[in-house]
């Protein structure tokens, strides 16, 4: 699952965090990083990222 | 040849031939990185693997499937190598669970992708490229067909592919792909040319005729002819001594340094801190912001590809960090979104409990090997 990530000193929600487990992979909202474009297209494809805390 | 030997000498014009001009023994030729294997920065060794796609273990070396899932499963390691010489290492494929009803989708193949700043050499032109080798070392339990295929993307999508018979022993195996027209290789980070390794097909990639040279794209010609690795659970597959290079011939492969090539690697992943090395690695300095957020700066050794990814795990007291002459447990640490390419800046909330303005140190907590810290800009 895919969950939003606000940053601790703006409160920007400015990543997304890919939780599988405890193990977390903190995406970058960069169109170059390839876990960031596996995000896009699972978001294409219809599904929902949980909003930030 | 001795010194005395070249003053002496005289070489005859009609010795000199293109050939011999063409394949001068100069260094930075491989355009492939960790052709021998030898940086594992992720794992030496995962079993299991078969179910979905994924950098397990050799770095930039990703392993996918095709479109339908197989039941075959493998382990990924890196290999020791003693009966060949000039290498240490292979990247080695262990059929653990056999699949012998293959589905026309399923696939398995071996891959390393090229980013454009990479291959710019390859171009003749900016619509056209020069004819280059792939080469590599393997050896098999038993006969087996796999396809090496270059694929190219992005710019202009094409495929070449051959067959080869992996043997016994070991032996080095050649394709060389011939100058092309209408290619377009742009010049930038994304995945132009993808190296792939053919070990598993399905008849929607081996139900066509394979082209040696460049063609346009088609599923059923990528694989046509190649064996499964699934097949038994006797099954293994070694490589190393891959290299990609400018030519039509195969040049002796190029040895670089363990330093430098883990510095090629680290441009798309690098490990700051493991636990499975140790439970008390040290990760980074910083500054507790306040009492309970922490916020650390991460110089990284190499520029990455893009601004990387950080896979973490949390957990109770999976991480510590020392300030003021004592140590502050705590369960996470996390990526901020105003990291680049070049700076990681780490942060921590969870269980946070220092003073606001000290200056500290992180390392894992000491409690699980599972605690981690590691960037990744793969393509």
């Amino acid at each position: 699952m895919y969950k939003l990530y606000k940053d601790l000193i703006t409160n920007e929600v400015n990543q997304v965090i890919k939780i599988n487990g405890n193990q977390k992979t903190y995406i970058p909202f960069d169109s170059e990083n390839s876990d960031y474009q596996e995000y896009l297209k699972w978001v294409a494809d219809g599904n929902k990222v949980e909003e930030a805390d | 040849m001795a010194l005395s030997k070249i003053l002496n000498a005289s070489v005859t014009d009609s010795t000199l031939t293109t050939t011999k001009l063409a394949t001068p023994n100069l260094g930075r030729r491989n355009i492939i990185i960790n052709g021998d294997m030898q940086i594992a920065q992720r794992s030496t060794s995962e079993t299991g693997l078969g179910a979905s796609a994924g950098y397990f273990t050799l770095d930039r070396y990703v392993m996918y499937n095709g479109g339908d899932a197989s039941a075959g499963r493998y382990t990924m390691s890196q290999s020791t190598v003693t009966d060949l010489e000039g290498f240490s290492n292979a990247l080695k494929i262990d059929c653990t669970t056999a699949d012998t009803s293959i589905a026309a989708g399923e696939g398995l193949l071996l891959q390393q992708a090229i980013e454009g700043f990479n291959v710019q050499q390859l171009k003749a032109t900016s619509t056209t490229t020069k004819a280059f080798t792939l080469s590599f070392y393997a050896k098999s339990n038993a006969s087996r067909a796999i396809v090496t295929e270059v694929r190219t993307s992005n710019g202009t999508n094409r495929q070449a592919c051959k067959l080869h018979t992996i043997g016994t022993s070991w032996a080095r195996h050649t394709f060389t792909v011939s100058a092309a027209s209408s290619m377009q290789i742009d010049n930038d980070n994304s995945s132009e040319v993808q190296i792939n390794f053919w070990l598993h097909a399905g008849s929607t990639y081996s139900s066509g005729t394979l082209s040696a040279t460049f063609a346009a794209s088609n599923n059923a010609n990528r694989a046509a002819g190649a064996g499964s690795i699934f097949a038994s659970t006797d099954n293994t597959l070694e490589i190393t001594g891959v290299q990609l290079e400018v030519g039509s011939q195969a040049t002796p492969f190029e040895h670089r340094s363990y330093g430098e090539e883990l510095a090629l690697c680290q441009r798309y992943f690098t490990v700051l801190a493991d636990g499975n090395r140790s439970t008390s690695e040290a990760i980074c300095q910083g500054t507790y912001y306040t009492a309970n957020i922490l916020f650390h700066t991460v110089v990284l050794p190499v520029q990455m590809r893009s601004k990387p990814s950080m896979i973490t795990a949390n957990g109770t007291n999976y991480y510590i960090t020392f300030a003021n002459g004592s140590g502050d447990h705590h369960d996470a640490i996390a990526r901020s979104g105003n990291s680049s390419k070049s700076v990681v800046e780490i942060t921590a909330e969870t269980n946070v409990a220092g003073t606001g303005g000290h200056a500290c140190f992180t390392r894992i907590g000491g409690t699980s090997a599972d605690a981690k810290c590691m960037l990744d800009a793969e393509l």
